[in-house]
């Protein structure tokens, strides 16, 4: 019997948490400066996300809510090309620079989540 | 109940996605250590890096605290590179998964409170850490936003 209702606790769980994945909020749009160049098969791409990257100290000090940039993942199609896990010590309107194999005409996508949770994104083809 | 909350993480884990590792979720404590070493521990563990062949670069001096350009660079096949600094409040800036096919090679602004050290991490696949250090002076504290 526990067990039975162990596996049924375990089923309504991964229900309920893929429903919620799926009808988690969309990422919206913003606009992103992307420079993404391919010179023999190797992009070079700058990013500089528009964010004002309050820490917690600057945000006590203002009276407003801290919020920073905790996410970052660079994507072309389905593959990821740069993941970084973030903190409030970036730069406000952090600039990041790397490098990947990709191919002019590609997509790049720059995905960004921030302290709550809310994700947007910007996208450039890769010249 | 435990079964349970192990699923129920592993559901989330991959949510987040295959090949992207957010280190918030996995590795929380980091993120608020407060020193270089208790920040480096809640990442890897306790560790012994070596000298590697890393190269960290920053402005000796700083003109505006707020916005330093910082860039990492190793050929040493690896897994991740953290970013630590011992000038503000909590040490750890930022870490990189390293992507297969993408080199280490990441370019980044930061801010520092005062003058101090970066120290970058690397975990090679090797499973061997490596580390480096920067020092640098800051004119103008970069937390007064």
């Amino acid at each position: 019997m526990k067990k039975l209702m162990l596996v049924l606790s375990m089923l309504t769980l991964m229900a309920t948490t893929t429903v919620m994945a799926g009808t988690a909020e969309a990422p919206t749009k913003v606009k992103m400066k992307i420079k993404a160049k391919s010179k023999k098969g190797v992009v070079k791409a700058k990013i500089a996300i528009t964010h004002n990257m309050l820490t917690y100290d600057q945000a006590k000090r203002k009276g407003k809510e801290a919020n920073f940039i905790t996410h970052i993942t660079a994507t072309v199609g389905d593959k990821v090309v740069y993941d970084a896990s973030t903190s409030q010590f970036l730069s406000k309107n952090p600039l990041i620079k790397f490098k990947f194999h990709g191919n002019k005409g590609d997509m790049l996508k720059i995905t960004y989540t921030q302290l709550k949770g809310e994700v947007f994104y910007g996208e450039k083809k890769i010249k | 109940m435990k079964k349970t909350i192990l699923s129920l993480v592993a559901i989330t884990a991959m949510t987040v996605g295959l090949n992207a590792t957010d280190y918030r979720a996995t590795n929380a404590a980091t993120w608020t250590a407060h020193t270089v070493p208790t920040a480096i521990e809640a990442l890897y563990g306790k560790i012994t890096p070596a000298e590697g062949k890393i190269k960290l670069k920053a402005p000796k001096v700083a003109s505006s605290g707020g916005t330093i350009p910082v860039s990492i660079k190793t050929d040493i096949p690896a897994k991740s590179v953290a970013i630590f600094q011992d000038a503000n409040p909590e040490a750890t800036v930022v870490v990189f998964t390293v992507v297969e096919g993408s080199p280490a090679d990441f370019g980044f602004k930061i801010k520092m409170k005062e003058s101090g050290t970066i120290t970058a991490i690397i975990e090679g696949k090797d499973g061997k850490f490596y580390s480096a250090t920067y020092s640098l002076e800051v004119t103008k504290g970069g937390c007064e936003g």
